[in-house]
């Protein structure tokens, strides 16, 4: 499918990732027999389908989950990628654009919040390192904290680079499974394109009150919040 | 630990030591170790001194004034730094001005640094503020871009993107070094900058390595404690289940579920993944799990030797649970199988029979470092078991190694100079060394596929004794001696030969080398091997046959003009060292004539020396004797005359005188 004739000095590109490296961002949500499991992780396309299937068996075999849940975890990684690949073959039109990238997610015990800008156009990008700084720099020890992060982001991304493909079809592929973390919903990115005239135009440095709103926020919460925090998740979820 | 009396001579209670934090016993002026570490850094251009007037002011070298000649006292820092009154001035003025903390506001302080009046030759006030970065930086500039940043930042200079100019870059580069440099003591993050900076993170983290990288920011802050593979800090052993993934147990378990200690098995591999074939996601349970000691599941023993498995699911029970039937609810006695625990052990011990050991060695033979293939080819064992076992065999890693060396057919010559089949050193005493290892690779590389059952561990160097008698020419030797090696070996030490003969003569090197041939690669035939063996000459220093070598392919000079040539090189060859050793021969006889005949020489001269003394001894003895004579003579004269005169008065007795005349007639 070819782009419409959209004003883009940029000739439009293959569907991937906007990142260094081209990983799916899977999450699973699964309830079988009153046991739960919920997971998010990344996962190469390139890989051959039966990985999927040794990973679910791994999966299962580790967590000494239900043997039901077999069939339900291949078939959710498998129509997640499925989806991914549906879009692979088509173009995508990226121009230049520099998105807002939301981050809002708590991971046992540490709460998350941040907001950072995110050039679409960035092959060299890479989601896993600015989690791993960003831990570092604001000193979390939590080393789920890094991977979660990195989900968040390519998740984003992935969102972003779906709309971005010229198809009409309306993204259902990340709302399928229960999100794991508190999330808040993404605005829609119709300010995605930001407009970099003005963006860019008189100074690249922020005016100091608009500082804040750009750091990351870090919360650690106590048990009782976490465990107050789970049983409401259980209940809306 | 402050000093007591008796004090050292240099000590001065009333003076203290900044550096040395205030301690008392000298002052910072006479302060060794700082003075050293001052010498230190202007060694390494980190500060400079200026000249003149309002002596002794470092100088920010970030400024755009080029550095001002170094006019500072040069005297090596050391012991006798106490002496000069100068330094002791530029000591103090260091010691104030330390490295201040930026007071204004960082967008305003570019001006004071710039001399406002450009083309005044004034050094700059001594409010400067002070930076350290290192040398390798001294290109920064503030009011220009480096070639070095373009280069490494080439994103901001190639024009791509609105959001990418170089002006762009300056105002992150300009900001984020003043950020540093309100307080330089403290370690900047990327973190706290890209909260005040519009542009992509990706992006401006990179700026930001790439400032961090040159020193032009937090050059002088600490390190963070946890540098280096902080992942590798950071994992922490949990209880249970990563939260991330949360199973709940069910109402139905029999035990508490636990989960794998090592976290993140399944999290994160997926990331790391690249094009090649990786090996299959591993879990805990199938990295450790032979390792783990078998528990049943019940009672927690330890099943050593057999236990039953649960067929439905991951469960064992030792026997004594299995008889007691305590294996909880819904499972029955027929769900149980015995398995042994010798199965599991690892069979590491894998046993080669002999046709594998042949598949081995023939496919090592054709793949020699692919042991994907190699394993292929010997189906019945996997790969670590074919490296194990070939290394175990005892020429195992001489093929190995030797496959390296595949390529370098061309070195056969080198080899094979250390190959000495006859070593002439007297023609007393030969022994022969036969180096049959390298004799084994070359036979590798010659006979490309060779019979891998015809190959006995090669037995190192073995000296033979020697088999030649001094009777025999050295011809007759070389014959006997090659016909008993294999004749790669000759052939090998033919090819020496004629490299030797090469080096020495045009001649030969022409008609062998001249169209270029590699002769290393001809395969050779043996029967004329072995017949012009016979006609070959003795080289004096190495090895002993020339065989002619005819190489199969890529020949120019036709066949018998080379076997003639060949032919006439080596017997002109031979006749010339014949000569040469004919003369030496003749040489030797009659240095050896000489020395008899002087042997003889000096006989003779004895003898006649020996003669003469004889004689002179009779000489002495005659003249004795005549002496002796002659005295004997007087006597005899002396007794006539007395009896003479008694004998006159007694002629008248007629007796005495008849006896006497009696006497006398």
């Amino acid at each position: 499918m070819k782009s419409p004739a959209s004003a883009s000095w940029k000739a439009p590109l293959k569907f991937r990732m906007p990142a260094a490296e081209n990983l799916v961002p899977i999450r699973l949500d699964i309830e079988v027999d009153g046991q739960r499991y919920k997971d998010a992780f990344t996962w190469n396309p390139y890989d051959p389908d039966s990985e999927v299937v040794m990973f679910a068996k791994r999966t299962v075999k580790d967590l000494k989950l239900a043997p039901g849940f077999l069939p339900q975890i291949v078939q959710f990684i498998q129509s997640q990628l499925a989806t991914f690949r549906s879009y692979a073959g088509q173009d995508m039109y990226v121009g230049d654009k520099i998105v807002p990238i939301k981050l809002d997610l708590r991971v046992d015990h540490t709460v998350i919040r941040d907001q950072f800008l995110w050039d679409l156009n960035n092959f060299d990008s890479d989601p896993e390192e600015f989690a791993r700084t960003l831990c570092k720099d604001v000193g979390i020890e939590d080393p789920e904290v890094g991977p979660a992060i990195a989900l968040a982001i390519r998740e984003q991304l992935y969102e972003i680079a779906i709309q971005n493909v010229t198809s009409a079809r309306e993204n259902r592929i990340n709302k399928k499974g229960r999100r794991a973390a508190e999330h808040f919903p993404i605005s829609k990115p119709s300010g995605a394109a930001l407009d970099l005239m003005k963006l860019f135009r008189s100074s690249v440095v922020r005016k100091r009150k608009e500082w804040d709103y750009y750091k990351p926020v870090l919360d650690l919460l106590s048990n009782e919040d976490v465990d107050a925090l789970e049983a409401k998740e259980e209940r809306s979820g | 630990m402050p000093l007591k009396p008796p004090y050292p001579r240099w000590y001065e209670k009333n003076a203290h030591c900044e550096y040395h934090g205030g301690v008392s016993g000298h002052a910072i002026e006479n302060c060794i170790t700082f003075k050293r570490i001052i010498q230190r850094m202007r060694n390494r251009s980190w500060i400079y001194f200026n000249n003149s007037e309002s002596p002794n002011i470092i100088q920010n070298p970030l400024s755009n004034h080029q550095e001002n000649e170094e006019n500072a006292i040069t005297k090596k820092m050391g012991k006798k730094a106490k002496t000069i009154v100068s330094e002791v001035n530029s000591l103090l003025a260091w010691s104030k001005i330390r490295i201040p903390k930026l007071t204004k506001d960082p967008g305003m302080e570019n001006k004071p640094r710039h001399d406002p009046n450009p083309d005044s030759t004034r050094p700059e006030e001594p409010e400067l503020d002070l930076y350290t970065i290192p040398s390798y930086s001294s290109w920064f500039a503030w009011n220009d871009i480096h070639k070095t940043e373009r280069q490494a930042l080439k994103e901001f200079f190639e024009g791509s993107s609105i959001s990418r100019t170089p002006k762009i870059y300056k105002e992150y580069r300009d900001f984020i070094i003043k950020k540093y440099r309100e307080d330089p003591s403290r370690r900047l993050t990327f973190t706290e900058i890209r909260k005040s900076l519009i542009g992509d993170v990706t992006l401006l983290h990179k700026v930001f390595r790439f400032l961090e990288t040159w020193g032009l920011i937090n050059f002088v802050a600490p390190l963070k404690p946890h540098e280096g593979s902080e992942s590798d800090d950071r994992v922490r052993v949990e209880n249970g289940v990563p939260k991330g993934v949360r199973v709940v147990a069910t109402p139905n378990s029999l035990r508490p579920l636990s989960a794998p200690v090592v976290k993140g098995k399944n999290s994160g591999d997926g990331v790391e993944e690249s094009e090649a074939k990786l090996p299959p996601l591993a879990s805990y349970s199938d990295v450790f799990g032979d390792l783990k000691k078998l528990h049943c599941g019940n009672c927690g023993d330890n099943c050593d030797s057999e236990y039953y498995e649960y067929k439905k699911d991951n469960f064992i029970v030792c026997i004594k649970c299995f008889k007691s039937g305590n294996y909880g609810e819904g499972i029955s006695k027929d769900d149980f199988d015995l398995k042994d625990c010798s199965e599991k052990s690892a069979t590491n011990g894998a046993v080669w029979t002999e046709e594998e050991t042949l598949l081995l060695l023939d496919s090592v033979m054709k793949h020699w470092d692919d042991w994907d293939l190699v394993a292929q080819n010997v189906q019945t064992k996997s790969k670590l078991d074919c490296i194990t076992k070939l290394i175990e065999l005892p020429f195992g890693e001489s093929l190995i190694d030797s496959a390296k060396g595949r390529g370098y057919s061309s070195s056969t010559s080198t080899n094979m100079i250390g190959i000495k089949p006859v070593c002439v050193t007297s023609s007393e005493h030969q022994e022969k060394i036969i180096n049959e290892d390298q004799g084994y690779d070359y036979t590798n590389e010659n006979e490309k596929n060779g019979d891998p059952e015809n190959q006995e561990p090669p037995s190192k160097k073995k000296c033979t004794a020697s088999i030649s008698d001094a009777d025999s020419s050295l011809i007759e030797q070389v014959a006997r001696i090659s016909t008993m090696v294999e004749p790669q070996i000759t052939a090998a030490a033919a090819e020496a030969a004629v490299a030797m003969l090469s080096d020495e003569m045009l001649c030969p090197r022409e008609i062998f080398y001249g169209d270029q041939i590699d002769l290393t690669n001809g395969p050779l035939s043996p029967t004329l091997r072995a017949h012009d063996i016979r006609e070959s000459e003795i080289q004096e220093r190495s090895s002993p046959s020339e065989s002619q070598e005819i190489p199969l392919k890529n020949s120019d000079v036709p066949l018998p003009l080379r076997i003639r040539a060949a032919v006439a090189t080596g017997l002109g060859a031979a006749a010339a060292h014949a000569k040469l050793l004919a003369l030496q021969e003749e040489r030797e006889i009659e240095h050896l004539v000489a020395i008899i005949i002087e042997a003889q020489l000096k006989k003779l001269q004895s003898k006649v020396k020996h003669c003469d003394d004889a004689e002179l001894l009779m000489e002495k003895e005659y003249a004795a004797i005549e002496e002796l004579k002659e005295h004997i003579l007087g006597e005899r004269i002396n007794i006539l005359r007395t009896t003479y005169n008694t004998g006159t008065s007694k002629l008248l007795e007629p007796s005495s005188v008849q006896s006497q005349t009696g006497n006398m007639s």
